[in-house]
């Protein structure tokens, strides 16, 4: 990092360093918290009302009921585990897969490039997208799935209110493993080679040199995938919607969706704030952890 | 033995090749199939078992760009052409007066050749009726109208369907295209201004004002969308091009100072500082030296705004309906009328993935430090 | 800089253009052929009148939000909606909704379409005769179902055999659900039959309306907001039994199922009959979508013990209030046109489910498709959900509880119910209607 405030005096007639500070980062700060800072605000006003965006009604101060609302509802805590189950299931998958792959790449071979590049594109495309062509490739009948894995063509998915939880989690990690895969050939190519010849030579186990070279070392990067992952699963809403809505019965009805329909189907949205404010705590939770590990990765 | 070990270790090495092939290959599959499936017919894209090998068709790619409706069931009557037709081809006078008879319109082809039966009597009936329905048969369209169509009509056509007009989807493309350019080029500029002046200058709380920056992203926007469609509303935001245009920037904004805080810090402070020695001032050391530097630093962020610009879907689905609404919620739209057009939706899926698979061969060096808010440099 | 310059003068000017849009109408209405159909009567109206008119759709999931966050903005961006009857109150006492009552005066609007469907498109609060919307598209749930199979004689002959009495449409809801076990072969890829169960917005409660009316169930005293020993009395409990009994002749995995899988199921060959809305049929009847569609038949909703009754579907047309007097008396100008008797006949012809009562009696409509009959049964049997503008939270307990119950299989029909009136109640109560 390069912090030097310049000791040069510009040359006469220029602004001084002080506006030209001023001129390129106030506007930035002042916008984001226009559009970040203020809403949050405004949610929070409206979280201790009782209103419903549809009416001519004006909201009603209801003190904390909204959110004793929330947190008394046995859906609630469902939608909370649910959401907790699809996050760890996924971000398990993601880092096996993932760190797999990225075992399996780091070798020197033709087309390495391409391959990479190639297995990028999932976690490129539009989540919304994705969950929709996944729709089609999980169908029972006329899905590519089934007949992969030799199943027989009426073992439905996403009908099914056990097997849609898999098949999210399946979807999300076919379009996040690479996420992750990146993160560790990054790690992998850091280590040193010599550490390998010296194992080598000390005729050390494939599984030894794994666990005592390459673990180690690859696990401060794969760490901050694992956070990033984590956080941004916590917050999924694009692809579950497209794919099964929320559905079979809310089987697969995550935090963020069900947040959706509390606020544009059903117009609660006093309540909608409060439970929106009960997700954002959380994902404080999970964001202070986050940057705790970003920092220390800046720092190596 | 060293030959023994370094042959073992060729035919590890294989067997992982060959491994990571497999598994290319199966992660790949999705992406061919929705490709294929764009250009499959409708009974093929729904075949069970699905099927492998097609006869390619453009039918899909046409329905994304129309807005048809289900052609109706023929219709039977004998009208004044009908009897003229039938006298060309040398139906007896005797048989046409018969004919004209048999007035009524038919809506069924099993009650029109029952009336004809009963009209002309079993043994002629046979002979002419063939002819007679081909007649007097009303369909849409008509077989002139069919003839004259255009090839991507009759292939609407031949799907038992006909255009009525054009879909909006050219329209939502463009959106997209028109939102998520600007609001690149918004975020990167902004992006790289406060990133040069969080880079140069001595801020005070520097780093809390970083990670106030960079914990705008991590908001959950379902968190912020209730109270930001309520603001847009008040300020009549919704549905307009520059309401999305503003959120992304917003969006993008954090992303972009974060990973040009990590361009900027590589380039040497050395050489603005030579520079302003020379006499520039510190605006034009930053224009003739800085910019020119980070260039590629730009435009590799620029295509990650874009993309996620382009890729964003929850505030598009709430905050527009029509006028400003970009691909992404319109593509789940194209479900079609009862029952889902997959080779439609898959069109429509293939022609929006373009883009983004070019700019993720662009982007492949930049790959790792985009996905990372630039935290982590290889 | 100059770049910035100019791109903020393309934005602005993009903006502004936006708003300059002359003499076009915009319709909002859901994805579906309808919105096909109406399009292109609409094009007819273009055609004599030289004003453009688009139908902009959106799915059927969505539409309900779009239009609401539309509408709520006071947003300009259609000038009619073809909403659907529950928001009704939420329209009109929202203010969303130009008030229609002069109109249907003026123009014999309640004369010339059907009762039931002036009373259920449009009327709001209901008997007040105030009214909100044009009945446009008719609506109800019936049932398709495959000919070929009801007709094989060995299938009769096994069907006599089994039950004592002819396989054929069924009268009664038993008989349906007779008919739903004899098909039911799960070992040879055939199954009953196909309803709703989806417990997104209003699926599965409107399948469940048309055995609850005629098991003699109720959804409560809609004049006095009472629901308590109405929703939770015997006659609903033994509907949804009976609904859950059905239940167990669906495919496999059945629970999350609207109009666009029982569409599916007939297509795939899956089921011997489907319960859908007759605006979902028209897909039916193409036999590049539908490779049976020569063997599919159609029915209207059978009887209870305590009568026949169908679920209502459809929607009406309404006003935005937020347009401006010109682009609503451009809308203005396109009722006119559609109420008149002729240009119902031509968005019948079209293949639209109209409610002017003397063209769904002509024989020019009932013969028009092989679903228009048993389409005009049903309007004379159609009954309808809560209109007052918290449906959306009647909608979100009864499809909560009913869903347990049906699908996941979690409690009694009676606790189901009594939990629905408790709810219900304590909403009512809320919202100021009972006390």
């Amino acid at each position: 990092m390069n912090h030097t405030a310049a000791p040069i005096n510009p040359a006469q007639g220029g602004l001084s360093d002080l506006s030209i500070r001023n001129l390129f980062i106030i506007p930035t700060i002042v916008f984001l918290i226009l559009i970040n800072v203020f809403p949050l605000l405004w949610s929070l006003y409206l979280s201790f009302h009782e209103w419903r965006a549809n009416s001519a009604d004006d909201p009603v101060f209801v003190g904390i009921q909204n959110y004793r609302e929330v947190l008394n509802d046995s859906n609630f805590w469902d939608t909370f585990t649910l959401t907790a189950q699809y996050v760890v299931y996924a971000v398990i998958g993601e880092v096996m897969v993932g760190f797999g792959i990225a075992l399996l790449l780091n070798r020197s071979m033709r087309g390495k490039g391409l391959i990479t590049t190639l297995l990028l594109l999932p976690m490129m495309m539009s989540p919304a997208v994705v969950g929709l062509f996944w729709k089609l490739l999980w169908n029972p009948s006329w899905g590519i799935v089934n007949p992969l894995l030799g199943l027989p063509n009426d073992f439905a998915w996403l009908s099914d209110p056990d097997r849609a939880m898999w098949a999210v989690v399946i979807t999300d990690v076919w379009m996040w493993a690479p996420f992750v895969m990146l993160l560790s050939l990054a790690g992998l190519s850091a280590i040193p080679q010599y550490l390998y010849e010296a194992a080598e030579i000390d005729r050390a186990s494939w599984w030894f040199t794994f666990r005592n070279i390459t673990l180690p070392l690859v696990s401060p990067l794969l760490l901050i995938a694992i956070i990033f992952r984590t956080m941004e699963n916590f917050k999924q809403f694009d692809m579950i919607f497209t794919m099964t809505g929320g559905g079979p019965g809310i089987n697969t009805e995550v935090n963020a969706i069900k947040l959706y329909r509390m606020a544009f189907q059903q117009w609660d949205t006093g309540k909608s704030c409060a439970f929106a404010y009960i997700m954002l705590i959380m994902v404080i939770g999970i964001s202070n952890i986050y940057i705790k590990y970003l920092n220390k990765a800046k720092q190596r | 033995m060293a030959a023994v070990v370094s042959q073992r270790k060729k035919l590890a090495n294989r067997i992982m090749i060959a491994a990571v092939l497999v598994t290319t290959f199966i992660m790949l599959i999705p992406i061919y199939w929705i490709a294929t499936t764009s250009i499959k017919s409708f009974s093929d894209a729904v075949a069970v078992p699905p099927k492998i090998f097609f006869q390619p068709e453009m039918t899909g790619l046409v329905k994304v760009f129309t807005k048809r409706t289900q052609l109706r069931a023929p219709k039977y009557k004998i009208t004044d052409q009908t009897l003229e037709s039938l006298e060309a081809d040398g139906v007896p006078g005797d048989v046409l007066v018969e004919l004209a008879a048999v007035g009524k319109l038919y809506r069924t082809e099993s009650q029109f050749t029952d009336a004809v039966n009963e009209a002309l009597g079993p043994e002629r009936a046979t002979d002419y009726l063939a002819l007679v329905v081909r007649y007097a048969t009303i369909s849409d369209p008509t077989p002139e109208k069919y003839a004259d169509a255009r090839w991507y009509e009759k292939l609407i056509y031949d799907s038992g369907e006909k255009i009525l007009r054009a879909s909006p989807y050219p329209n939502r493309l463009w959106n997209s295209v028109l939102i998520s350019i600007v609001s690149t080029v918004l975020s990167v500029a902004m992006g790289t201004l406060t990133a040069y002046g969080f880079s140069r200058f001595r801020v005070k709380g520097e780093k809390d004002w970083l990670f106030f920056i960079l914990s705008t992203r991590m908001l959950p926007p379902l968190v912020i969308i209730v109270p930001l469609f309520l603001m847009y509303r008040a300020v009549g935001l919704i549905d307009t091009h520059l309401g999305l245009i503003i959120l992304y920037t917003a969006f993008n904004l954090s992303f972009s100072v974060w990973l040009m805080k990590g361009f900027i810090d590589e380039i040497p402070v050395e050489y603005e500082e030579a520079a302003m020695i020379d006499g520039y001032t510190r605006f034009e050391a930053f224009r003739k030296i800085v910019i020119p530097q980070s260039v590629t630093g730009m435009a590799a962020t620029a295509v990650f705004c874009f993309i996620t610009a382009w890729n964003e879907y929850a505030f598009a689905l709430v905050l527009t309906a029509r006028r400003a609404q970009t691909a992404p919620p319109f593509i789940p739209s194209q479900v079609g009328s009862g029952l889902p057009d997959w080779t439609a939706i898959a069109a429509g899926t293939v022609l929006f993935l373009i883009p983004v698979v070019i700019f993720t061969f662009m982007l492949r060096n930049h790959l790792l430090r985009g996905v990372t808010f630039g935290a982590i440099r290889k | 800089m100059q770049i910035l310059r100019r791109l903020s003068l393309a934005l602005f000017s993009l903006v502004f253009c936006g708003a300059v849009n002359a003499q076009s109408l915009t319709i909002f209405w859901a994805e579906w052929d309808p919105a096909n159909q109406l399009q292109e009567l609409a094009d007819m109206y273009t055609e004599e009148n030289g004003v453009e008119v688009v139908v902009e759709t959106t799915p059927w999931p969505d539409f309900q939000t779009k239009t609401f966050t539309e509408l709520t903005a006071k947003g300009t961006s259609f000038d009619i909606v073809v909403g659907d009857s529950q928001w009704l109150g939420a329209g009109a006492t929202g203010g969303h909704y130009v008030e229609m009552t002069d109109f249907f005066a003026e123009h014999g609007v309640d004369k010339s379409m059907t009762e039931g469907t002036v009373t259920a498109y449009a009327e709001y609060p209901k008997g007040s005769k105030r009214y909100w919307a044009i009945p446009t598209e008719g609506d109800a749930d019936g049932w398709s179902y495959r000919k070929d199979w009801f007709e094989d004689p060995k299938e009769m002959a096994a069907f006599k055999e089994k039950y004592g009495y002819d396989l054929g449409i069924p009268e009664t809801w038993a008989q349906l659900r007779d008919i739903a076990e004899f098909f039911h072969r799960p070992d040879e890829g055939r199954y009953g039959v196909s309803i709703y169960t989806q417990k997104d917005y209003d699926a599965l409660t409107m399948g469940i309306e048309n055995v609850l009316w005629a098991f003699g169930g109720s959804l409560g005293d809609m004049a006095n907001y009472k629901v308590q020993g109405l929703v939770n009395s015997p006659g609903s409990v033994e509907a949804i039994e009976f609904y859950k009994e059905l239940y167990q002749f669906t495919p496999p995995d059945w629970g999350n199922t609207f109009f666009i899988e029982g569409n599916q199921a007939m297509t795939q060959g899956q089921v011997a009959m489907a319960m859908n809305y007759f605006a979902f049929f028209p897909a039916l009847t193409n036999p590049k979508i539908n490779p049976h569609a020569e063997n599919t038949g159609y029915f209207a909703n059978p009887a209870g013990p305590k009568g026949r009754f169908a679920a209502l579907g459809g929607q009406g047309m309404s006003i935005n209030s937020y347009i401006s007097d010109e682009q609503k008396q451009l809308a203005w100008d396109f009722l006119e046109w559609f109420v008149k008797e002729e240009n119902q006949y031509k968005w019948a012809e079209v293949g639209g489910f109209t409610c002017n009562a003397n063209v769904l009696k002509s024989d020019a409509f009932l013969e028009a498709t092989p679903y228009n009959k048993a389409f005009m049964e049903s309007m004379f049997i159609v009954k309808d959900f809560w209109a007052n503008p918290e449906y959306a939270d009647l909608l979100e307990s009864i499809q909560r509880n009913l869903h347990e119950y049906i699908v996941a299989d979690k409690g009694t029909a009676q606790e189901a119910l009594d939990n629905i009136a408790n709810d219900w109640e304590a909403i009512f109560k809320k919202h100021g209607y009972s006390k």
